[in-house]
């Protein structure tokens, strides 16, 4: 079979020279990581075109025609897997960037792969993001609403690019059947347009760890003990790397179904508050460090900044040395971005209203284990960086409003419990009385940071 | 695109042919008018309903909203029922706000014991009118068309 389409062909002689060149031993496991981010897409790609068969991209529809799917065991998981490949495949593909940064692979001679690579990490994310409206439930309506609602920031053009992608000025159905084209047609050929020449330069100028070994080669040294040929050996770890990152995928995606939530209630009578995928929450974060009008510069200059660095790398990068040793300002400055992004994503997620224990008097509250987890989930929303009065941290909790040892003179505990008018938090379901009382022991006890 | 490879002079020379600049301007023009016309087209029909023009319906009877009360109703339109804020001021007449903070868009409430509008996100806060008193919103809420025929309340597209 091979010999008969060789006769034909002549590709031999080509995948001979793709796949027989030298790679350095010891190999790294972090150079497979684009090899992995094809597998997540592939498996995305087979888990949801199984979706697509059962799916109804219509706002009276959708929900239910997830659920009929959710009856079935097989059903669940494979939506499961989708939902938890999509996390995967943002991961890999961060991390795949992360590494290609450190080494130094973007620059001369591979600035295209970069190109084509930034491409297909801001696809993968329009495809999480699109994705995340089609069940058409409460999380993934309201993150929808809120996250289209940031493009409306753009100066001019801000409003028409907002109706554009929702088709008008609310997230209908229309937005709904619109995100479904984008999710299943327009991002995979965007994906599929830009992959195939970053896979094609790959195997055209190979792994970029191997040019210090085609150098030498070409200055006549022997280099058969220190390398190893990536066809079968490197391919072969490739793949090992693969089976780990897929059982790892099958058995989270198994023991943690993907849950479906309630439908979408765009009167939201329940008053739930809307909140961004994990990956997102570096950017919902931000913008609770940039009040009032300075919102702009959180939802628009800095992704935009951080745009032109991304694609403009290789030429904005002119220190030619792929070394990371010599490349220490770039590798600062990378640093310093991904742990401010990890500090945000942190904080984002600690501030999200999460299910805490509503039952259940604590007589010998601690600050750090009981106080604070009931602030930063109910309080901080508004009372972080604007409102007046900020929970967010025990000294700006002390500022005001609570009188250590006296809980029924401390302003704090009069709003909460709504001797005060308004009650707090505003508008939302009120604290448990036994969260209430938690507090109260605590402040009696003197509100120590404990 | 030549047939005698290795001549570079030759193609160099020939290459400036007027008749292949012609033939090579026909092929750059000819592809650029269909994507034009492509691009024309894709615009065109991907372009969102104007600002406004969503219809007048029904939400409710006159009778069943108090004066200076806001009331949550439901615009049925686009698959989904969406919020509008009802209000029968003194001063003013009737009022109707779309629900939607002006900061990201989630979804306002009433709070009737202080008489203001408290966005949950981050903490906007806004009087019966929707004007600002609070918080992040860059703008007062948005209004929409309202008219009352006979005893109905009807609730139309928003303005501005």
């Amino acid at each position: 079979m091979g010999r008969w389409l060789d006769e034909r062909l002549q590709f031999s002689e080509l995948l001979r020279s793709v796949f027989e060149h030298p790679i350095p031993k010891p190999s790294n496991l972090l150079d497979y990581l684009g090899f992995a981010t094809l597998f997540a897409f592939a498996s995305q790609t087979i888990t949801g075109i199984l979706l697509a068969t059962a799916y109804i991209p219509s706002a009276a529809e959708a929900y239910n025609s997830i659920k009929v799917l959710q009856t079935a065991p097989l059903g669940v998981y494979v939506r499961s897997l989708h939902s938890w490949g999509a996390n995967f495949m943002v991961v890999l593909i961060f991390l795949h960037l992360l590494r290609v940064f450190y080494e130094g692979a973007y620059k001369k001679p591979r600035e295209l792969t970069w190109l084509m690579g930034v491409i297909l990490f801001l696809a993968t994310l329009g495809l999480a993001f699109t994705g995340y409206l089609l069940p058409w439930n409460q999380e993934g309506y309201w993150a929808t609403t809120v996250g289209s609602a940031m493009p409306g920031y753009i100066p001019v053009i801000g409003e028409y690019i907002l109706r554009i992608m929702r088709n008008g000025l609310e997230v209908t159905g229309a937005t709904l059947t619109r995100f479904y084209a984008v999710h299943m047609l327009v991002l995979p050929l965007i994906i599929l347009l830009a992959f195939t020449p970053h896979f094609f330069f790959v195997l055209r100028q190979g792994m970029s760890v191997a040019d210090k070994l085609e150098a030498a080669k070409r200055r006549g040294e022997d280099i058969e003990a220190k390398s190893i040929p990536f066809y079968p050996n490197v391919a072969f770890r490739m793949i090992l790397l693969v089976v780990v990152v897929a059982v790892v995928l099958w058995v989270l995606a198994g023991v943690y179904p993907k849950s479906l939530g309630s439908p979408a209630d765009p009167l939201n009578r329940n008053h739930y508050v809307p909140t961004p995928a994990w990956y997102f929450f570096g950017v919902y974060q931000l913008l609770k460090y940039f009040p009032g009008r300075l919102d702009v510069i959180a939802m628009v200059g800095l992704p935009l900044l951080f745009l032109i660095v991304l694609f403009g790398l290789p030429w904005l990068d002119r220190n030619p040395s792929h070394s990371p040793r010599k490349r220490p300002v770039a590798l600062s400055i990378a640093t310093v971005l991904v742990l401010g992004l990890i500090f945000l994503t942190y904080q984002g997620i600690r501030s999200v209203p999460k299910p805490l224990p509503t039952s259940g008097v604590i007589a010998d509250p601690s600050y750090k284990a009981d106080i604070d987890p009931i602030f930063q989930s109910r309080c901080v929303g508004c009372h972080g960086q604007s409102g007046g009065y900020s929970l967010d941290t025990y000294a700006n909790v002390m500022r005001k409003n609570v009188i250590p040892g006296h809980p029924n003179a401390s302003l704090l505990v009069k709003r909460i419990e709504g001797k005060v008018a308004p009650q707090m938090p505003l508008g939302l379901q009120p604290l448990s009385k036994d969260q209430i009382q938690t507090i109260k022991n605590w402040i009696k006890a003197g509100a120590k940071n404990n | 695109m030549t047939d005698e490879p290795g001549e570079k002079s030759t193609l160099a020379d020939k290459s400036n042919l007027p008749r292949r600049r012609f033939l090579k301007a026909g092929i750059v023009g000819i592809s650029g008018v269909l994507g034009i016309a492509y691009l024309g087209i894709i615009g065109r029909y991907l372009a969102p309903p104007a600002i406004g023009s969503d219809p007048l319906l029904p939400v409710g009877k006159a009778d069943d909203f108090a004066l200076d009360s806001p009331k949550l109703v439901a615009y049925k339109y686009g698959g989904i029922e969406q919020g509008v804020y009802v209000i029968n001021t003194s001063d003013e007449g009737w009022i109707a706000l779309d629900f939607h903070c002006t900061h990201l868009q989630c979804a306002v409430n009433w709070i009737s014991a202080i008489k203001k509008f408290a966005c949950p996100c981050h903490g906007g806060v806004y009087d019966m009118k929707g004007h600002v008193l609070g918080g992040p919103p860059p703008r007062p809420l948005y209004r929409r068309v309202i008219r009352i025929q006979g005893n109905s309340v009807m609730v139309g597209g928003r303005i501005g």
